[in-house]
């Protein structure tokens, strides 16, 4: 009798299948954690936190917001220009589809390392 | 360009770290812990007047003599009015200094279950005025758990109960044990016999006092753990 954990995967079975390439990305997957902690981040807040640089950051907050999982909002605090990002629906249900995957992909490698 | 190297994908491992690396400094830089406990520590020393001289007694002649009845309305009012006002500077004060530091806040849920509770003592506290609802009949017999009963449908127990759920919402496991603590003290039914024999109607100061004290000095704590100071 066959171990079915012993047959090839399948694509629609492993779970790296299912990683979304825009959020899969270290930079992008700790805007929508702190975005998703924060329930709204400021521009600055994210640049500190992450290290970037504004225009490196503004290029992933742009992949984001293209790909519906942001919202950026700009105004003024006093003479201050400030930007600041909210997490939208999609950008929920992406955010936890990801750290599910992930660690389903942990489980699934110390399985593996188990045998 | 970054300043730091961005490798797309990434070992799994390495990156639920950083979700909750990151996570946590998110709600270390939303905490304001020192500010609810300041407030309701003045709001709790503030309530010493409303409980010294807010009683009504009301004296109707009866056989033997006079049947009296005391019930202190002030003081529902004040908590009621108090806590409210509160809780919404509490809630503030913290989506400002939020703000300040580039984020939103989470404190809704704190601020919210505070007033319910808040309301709740005070409709228990209206029954128990007008209508004895609620006292547990023998109260000689089963002092110890109407002791319990008493002090736990209480503002300060209310106080506490809301702290509980700034301490799940902040996951602060410092405020947890704070808070438990600070019920310990409230609700342990522990009577050193203080103000027994002040007279005067001032033998509700030992625990209030007490209330005040402990959240005056957890609100200190944590201002000197969390130096508010520093991020201004």
């Amino acid at each position: 009798m066959s171990d079915p954990l012993d047959e090839p995967e399948t694509t629609a079975t492993h779970p790296a299948n299912g990683l979304d390439d825009v959020v899969h990305q270290r930079v992008r997957l700790g805007i929508l954690t702190i975005a998703h902690e924060a329930r709204r981040v400021e521009f600055g807040f994210l640049r500190t936190q992450l290290a970037l640089t504004a225009g490196n950051l503004s290029q992933h907050l742009g992949v984001l917001e293209s790909a519906g999982l942001i919202e950026v909002e700009k105004g003024y605090a006093g003479r201050r220009a400030r930007t600041w990002i909210t997490l939208t629906r999609a950008g929920q249900a992406a955010l936890a589809e990801e750290i599910a995957r992930l660690k389903q992909l942990i489980v699934r490698v110390e399985t593996a390392d188990g045998r | 360009m970054t300043t730091h190297p961005v490798a797309a994908g990434g070992d799994p491992h390495r990156l639920l770290a950083q979700v909750r690396h990151l996570a946590r400094r998110v709600r270390v830089a939303q905490r304001v812990t020192w500010l609810p406990l300041l407030v309701l520590a003045a709001v709790t020393f503030a309530a010493v007047p409303a409980h010294r001289y807010g009683w009504q007694v009301t004296c109707v002649p009866v056989a033997d003599g006079e049947l009296c009845h005391g019930r202190n309305l002030v003081l529902i009012v004040y908590w009621q009015v108090a806590t409210a006002v509160a809780y919404v500077a509490i809630a503030y004060g913290y989506l400002r200094s939020a703000r300040a530091r580039g984020l939103g806040g989470r404190v809704m849920p704190y601020v919210v279950t505070g007033i319910a509770l808040n309301v709740l003592v005070q409709v228990v506290a209206l029954l128990i005025a007008n209508e004895g609802w609620g006292m547990p009949e023998g109260l000689e017999r089963a002092d110890g758990l109407a002791m319990f009963l008493t002090r736990l449908i209480d503002w300060g127990p209310a106080i506490g109960v809301a702290l509980l759920v700034l301490a799940w919402l902040e996951r602060h496991l410092a405020l947890l044990l704070f808070t438990a603590g600070y019920l310990a003290v409230l609700l342990v039914p522990v009577n050193f016999g203080w103000g027994t024999h002040w007279g005067g109607n001032w033998q509700f100061l030992p625990p209030l006092v007490i209330q005040g004290v402990v959240l005056l000095l957890g609100g200190l704590g944590f201002a000197l753990a969390q130096r508010p100071w520093q991020h201004r």
